[in-house]
């Protein structure tokens, strides 16, 4: 049948090719942006004199992480080479540019999420408590140094340290005493714990039992993620190769007896980011520390799509919201693209990466503290917009001090309340399609090509770690920033900008004075009373599994750590085994 | 040649986030001093050994952990006892206002806190020097 010309009708060749644009876009930039602007950047029309503007406010607009120039304009032409099918096309789908869930946000829940700890088992109780009230079904335990590397509340490395920066705890009894009144089964709990997974894992394991549920009526996450801590965290103790097999030991536990509900590591590129990384740096480290421990389990029999639906690529956000935002696009096609080639697959389960994020703590300033809500809420919206699936927010005072409970409230309520009032989860990669945004995630695409490249020249993930690869970078790009923000070319308002003198002090958190002294009685009881000969056999049982280790035979430690920690041996009795027999590492001297 | 100024940059305790401790220990390079950098988890008996033995003209702490007050008088006394009082102590972090009087008081020369300009790390260090 004759189809009449006009609606119908196939598009004309000039649209399809971008001719008639092209040629539309010339004539603008002569005629009406050349009338605005000349080519030495002076502002030519009646908008001067309007404003009063002589010249463009900068020289040259980069992206925040000084890796893109910035054009004053995106147009369709930015996007001809892009195809919609095969490079944006739909969530749930290869690329998974936007999105990994084909329905979006519409059926996502964002839990208020909160990391939290101080003092012993009593102090930080009380402010779980008034979390859960508050809301709070996400509770990941902060530990304090001690704890986190390894050594007792009455260590002479705990010196001064102790229930700090976090809470103390050295036996299982901790974790009890911390969670007697709070609903487990209501509360998705964990930690971080990088280099002591194992423990951290038979802790939250034994608490389940002590507590008789059952293990799918709980929801753990664990980070259990060495490879973070050797890159601008510190809280590392064995070599990489050590920790990433203690560490793979717990996944593969997990993946063999444990429901869905208990994720037990994920990869956190917070502190390369905020080390000085860029934002394509940050994804292509990620990924490539992603490969290290999929790679791991896979030796030990698990199966990428056994291991990848229950990882994920712990982000940071920072300050440039359209580039943050591209940013997480541009993570998602990358590692669909490289796991595809890498693993000879078109499986989803191991092509869909999942993004959680804790937004930029780095970009909080000690000045003007109450500015960092406005700035946590930018970093907050950039997240929810990049389609993010679980957003943790550090408090306002934290460039300060630990924050307050209210201050920690408030953070956690900040993407709920984007997305509940401002209703910015109603659909699925909202800024899909914008022209700038689909252009900044090409650029930010290839970029993370090129540093995955340099990764793979180095040896890989791990061999950039014990380089000090990684650590170079990011003191190379800090130094630039710092300057920058020291000859005033990138604003820090409050610090170079905006500057109020003499500012009035505000509230802070002050922890108890006493909680040190508290729990190292508390230890010192938990000593007297355990059963020293169960003791002394389960830590006998943690060196036999590490000295098989240490000669190259294969063993779980899993099951000796629970049995360790059920019999109430100490964390520093643990990992003085541990450190006995696998020697404690010394990273290179790099700055 | 005018001797060189040597600093320790030295970070007391178990927090291992060591990219302000690492940027200070690059800037003052820059700027032409020598520079030890002792990286992290440090005891104080080590800063203040590692001070003597290199013969440094000020150490500077770096600390986030909230252990700056018990960690800096360790570091001052360590340094008295050992007769090596003429060295100077400058810390940097996060240090709440209402701690730098007594840590002034105990002998520190500056404390610096986030966002600190790193040109007037550098003139303050001159500045300690110098007198």
């Amino acid at each position: 049948m004759n189809k009449k010309r006009g609606k119908d009708a196939p598009p004309d060749d000039a649209v399809v090719s971008g001719k008639k644009l092209k040629k539309s876009f010339s004539e603008w930039e002569k005629n009406v942006l050349g009338k605005r602007v000349g080519p030495d950047g002076q502002l030519r029309d009646e908008f001067k004199t309007r404003h009063g503007q002589v010249e463009k406010t900068k020289a040259e607009f980069r992206s925040g992480s000084g890796e893109v120039a910035i054009k004053s304009l995106y147009t369709p032409l930015d996007l001809l080479q892009t195809d919609p099918v095969e490079d944006i096309g739909f969530p749930g789908s290869f690329p998974f540019v936007r999105g990994r869930d084909p329905l979006g946000p519409q059926a996502a829940s964002l839990p208020m999420k909160f990391y939290s700890g101080f003092g012993g088992s009593k102090d930080a109780k009380e402010r779980y408590k008034a979390l859960y009230a508050a809301g709070g079904k996400f509770i990941s335990i902060a530990f304090d140094l001690p704890t986190q590397l390894g050594y007792d509340s009455d260590s002479s490395q705990a010196k001064w340290e102790v229930g700090k920066v976090g809470v103390a705890l050295d036996t299982l009894k901790d974790l009890e005493d911390l969670f007697d009144g709070l609903p487990l089964e209501d509360i998705r709990t964990g930690t971080v714990g990088n280099c002591i997974g194992p423990w951290a894992f038979a802790l939250f394991y034994l608490l389940g039992q002590r507590k008789k549920l059952q293990p799918q009526d709980m929801k753990i996450v664990l980070q259990n993620d060495p490879i973070k801590e050797y890159t601008g965290r510190g809280t590392y103790i064995f070599s990489p190769q050590t920790a990433i097999d203690l560490a793979s030991d717990v996944v593969v536990y997990t993946c063999r007896n444990l429901p869905f509900g208990w994720q037990t590591q994920f990869h956190c590129t917070t502190q390369m980011r905020w080390g000085g990384c860029t934002a394509s740096q940050e994804i292509a480290f990620g990924i490539a520390d992603l490969i290290a421990y999929v790679e791991a389990a896979q030796k030990k029999g698990v199966a990428p799509e056994e291991l990848i639906p229950r990882l994920d690529l712990h982000m940071t956000c920072d300050n440039d919201l359209f580039e943050e935002v591209a940013k997480f696009r541009a993570a998602r096609r990358v590692f669909a693209k490289v796991f595809k080639k890498r693993f000879s697959t078109d499986d989803p389960r191991v092509l869909s990466l999942r993004i959680t994020v804790w937004t930029g703590s780095h970009r909080l300033t000690a000045q003007q503290p109450l500015n960092n809500i406005i700035r946590s809420t930018m970093h907050s919206l950039a997240s929810l917009l990049g389609g993010v699936e679980t957003i943790s927010v550090p408090a306002h005072d934290e460039a300060l001090a630990l924050p307050t409970t209210e201050s920690t409230r408030l953070a956690a309520l900040t993407p709920l309340l984007l997305k509940e009032e401002c209703m910015v989860c109603n659909t699925a990669d909202p800024l899909g399609g914008s022209y700038y945004v689909e252009e900044l995630t090409n650029r930010l695409e290839e970029k993370s090509f090129y540093w995955l490249d340099q990764v793979e020249k180095q040896g890989g993930a791990v061999a950039c770690v014990e380089s000090g690869y990684y650590l170079k970078r990011m003191s190379e790009e800090m130094l630039k920033y710092r300057k920058e923000v020291e000859n005033n070319t990138r604003t820090v308002v409050g610090v170079n900008t905006y500057v109020v003198e003499n500012e009035p002090s505000i509230e802070l958190f002050e922890g108890d004075p006493e909680s040190e002294r508290r729990q190292i009685e508390k230890l010192a009881q938990i000593r007297k009373t355990r059963s020293p000969a169960a003791v002394q056999q389960s830590l006998d049982g943690i060196r036999k599994v590490a000295e098989k280790k240490a000669a190259g035979k294969g063993e779980n430690i899993v099951p000796a750590m629970i049995n360790a920690v059920d019999a109430y041996a100490t964390i520093g009795e643990i990992f003085g085994v541990l450190r006995e027999v696998f020697g404690e590492y010394r990273p290179p001297s790099v700055f | 040649m005018e001797k060189k100024i040597r600093v320790l940059i030295a970070k007391p305790g178990l927090d291992g986030h060591e990219a302000g401790a690492r940027l200070i220990a690059r800037v003052l390079i820059n700027a032409g001093m020598e520079v030890i950098y002792s990286g992290p988890r440090q005891s104080t008996e080590m800063i203040v050994n590692a001070a003597i033995d290199e013969d440094v003209d000020v150490v500077g702490l770096s600390v986030l952990s909230g252990i700056h007050k018990e960690a800096t008088l360790s570091v001052l006394n360590l340094l008295k006892e050992k007769g090596a009082g003429d060295i100077s102590v400058i810390v940097g972090g996060i240090i709440p206002a209402k701690d730098i009087p007594e840590m002034k008081k105990a002998g520190v020369k500056e404390v610096f806190g986030p966002g600190t300009n790193v040109d007037r790390v550098v003139e303050t260090i001159k500045r300690i020097v110098a007198h």
